[in-house]
């Protein structure tokens, strides 16, 4: 029942980058029913199971939209037209970003207890973390929407195109998601080194301002400037800003690059996890 | 009866690359030099070689670090050997820690449900087992709120129920033989002793060896990641506390 009717191990199986990859492809359609389950489970608890339950989903992006507003609209007075609707639709996809890569940092630690007691590819561990917060995301596309209420002018049909961009984030966050999760467990200071990464790559992002304000701000220093221009998840907001905000069409070329970058990036983490997963419950 | 053993270890070894496990002080580094190979890797488990028959419950006994827990994650395929071969006829399960794998944001029936994919139990069946761990665990009207809100008693018995709901052909045991409260001690005794006649073979580690004689018709002691008596229980166990015994002095 538990597993299969005969295991045999023998020694070090060694079997190539490609094998290993299938293998773990493989182990993972076999137990898409535990990913299913851990990420509902993920999902339930980033909702909260408080009061306003799964109202959270939709009102945590809403109040740190909010809450930037305030600040950079109104404090910083740094507002571009239809502000809300500028932020909003860059901090949302951040948002997933962000939570996709602090939630799958700390998957594999927090797991230590049942993987010590029970086989199973951990490999999930951190995909379940990524498609939590793709699940809190598409939640919280429900506030973005609802600000065409008060920006109609603003929606357009390039408006469609929106999947195509969610894609292209999904691919390009799954290596880092599995790649943090895998060396989280070796080295405990990952989980900070992501949280402060992240914090600071959302400053100097064009999330909050306008990509063309940042260029202007970081031109006299020119190690910035290259970091800004080389980082995909500059052109993906960027991506979504066209869409969402412009009403105009988003830099297709841009995108497909990183799309067809992340691919061998998602393989190579996938090959990398599953030679390191072996090591995880001897260092747990 | 020519039936293949449930268990065939043949010059097993596991070993732990010490840059990794931060757990490399001067007094280990003295004391184990023996289980530290020429690169500096640490023999959780040495030449093991092992065959468990049909009908037998093995008591695995040892001091810490002697490499009992690392044998059982072996057993159950978390660990892959880096020497030898392990074969497992059957389908092999460990008796869960209470609670294992549980998520304090889901109810019961989907924490059972959480577990039995973890275990690799197909949906189907385990949603059939779930009236009857529910019943087991004396969950009552509970079944439907969060874990979270449940007493340590409540997750105690529901975790028990749980573990106890596989019913594989190799049962590992860890340590989990005395859990929950006395009134549900009894209840729990019984489950387990079915467990246990049930499968095919049975490896118990404990430190506990009032139980381990109790309920074992053989047992293996590790020492230094090697096997260093395997024998009937009772002797060996014997014989083991007699050494014990005389280390205290």
């Amino acid at each position: 029942m538990a597993t299969a009717s005969l295991r045999l191990t023998v020694g070090r199986p060694r079997r190539g980058p490609i094998g290993t990859i299938v293998e773990t492809l493989r182990s993972i359609y076999q137990r898409r029913t535990l990913l299913l389950y851990l990420t509902m489970a993920r999902v339930r608890q980033d909702g909260g199971s408080s009061l306003l339950g799964n109202l959270w989903l939709i009102l945590d992006p809403a109040i740190q939209l909010a809450i930037y507003y305030f600040l950079v609209g109104i404090v910083l007075n740094r507002p571009q037209e239809n502000f809300p609707l500028f932020l909003f639709a860059a901090i949302l996809p951040w948002r997933w970003f962000t939570m996709a890569l602090s939630s799958a940092t700390e998957s594999v630690r927090r797991h230590d207890k049942v993987m010590r007691q029970i086989a199973f590819p951990q490999i999930v561990l951190p995909l379940s973390a990524v498609a939590a917060s793709t699940t809190s995301f598409f939640f919280g596309l429900i506030p973005l929407f609802s600000l065409y209420l008060v920006y109609p002018d603003r929606l357009t049909s390039w408006v469609l195109a929106l999947p195509l961009v969610i894609a292209v984030q999904a691919l390009w966050t799954l290596p880092f998601a599995i790649m943090f999760s895998a060396l989280n467990v070796f080295l405990r200071d990952i989980s900070s080194l992501v949280r402060h990464g992240l914090r600071l790559a959302f400053y100097v992002s064009p999330a909050l301002f306008s990509f063309e304000k940042i260029q202007s701000v970081l031109a006299p220093y020119p190690p910035a400037h290259l970091i800004l221009d080389l980082n995909p998840m500059a052109w993906i907001l960027n991506a979504y800003r066209d869409l969402l905000y412009e009403g105009r069409s988003a830099d297709w070329g841009a995108l497909l690059a990183v799309a067809l970058a992340s691919i061998p990036f998602s393989l190579l983490s996938i090959y990398l996890f599953r030679r390191m997963s072996p090591s995880f419950v001897k260092v747990l | 009866m020519g039936k293949t053993p449930p268990i065939l270890l043949s010059n097993v070894g596991v070993r732990y690359n010490m840059r990794l496990k931060k757990k490399r002080t001067l007094r280990r580094s003295i004391t184990q030099a023996s289980r530290f190979d020429a690169q500096g890797h640490f023999w959780a488990l040495r030449n093991i070689n092992l065959e468990i028959q049909d009908g037998e419950t093995v008591a695995v006994i040892g001091g810490n670090g002697a490499g009992k827990s690392t044998l059982l994650m072996t057993l159950a395929g978390i660990l892959a050997p880096d020497d030898g071969s392990i074969a497992v006829y059957g389908s092999i399960a460990t008796l869960l820690h209470v609670g294992a794998g549980f998520n304090d944001e889901l109810n019961a029936e989907e924490n059972i449900l959480l577990v039995g994919a973890f275990l690799g139990v197909p949906t189907s069946v385990m949603r059939k087992k779930i009236p009857g761990i529910l019943d087991f665990a004396e969950i009552g009207e509970f079944a439907k709120s969060e874990v979270r809100t449940y007493s340590s008693g409540m997750r105690a018995r529901l975790g028990f129920a749980v573990a106890t709901s596989v019913d594989p052909d190799v049962l590992l045991i860890d340590e989990v033989l005395s859990t929950g409260d006395a009134s549900f001690r009894d209840k729990a005794r019984d489950r387990i002793l079915e467990l246990m006649q049930k499968a095919r073979a049975v490896v118990y580690v404990t430190h506990d060896l009032s139980s381990a004689k109790e309920f074992c018709t053989r047992s293996i002691e590790l020492e230094g990641g090697k096997i260093i008596a395997d024998g009937p229980a009772r002797p060996i166990i014997d014989s083991y506390e007699k050494k014990m015994r005389g280390k205290l002095r």
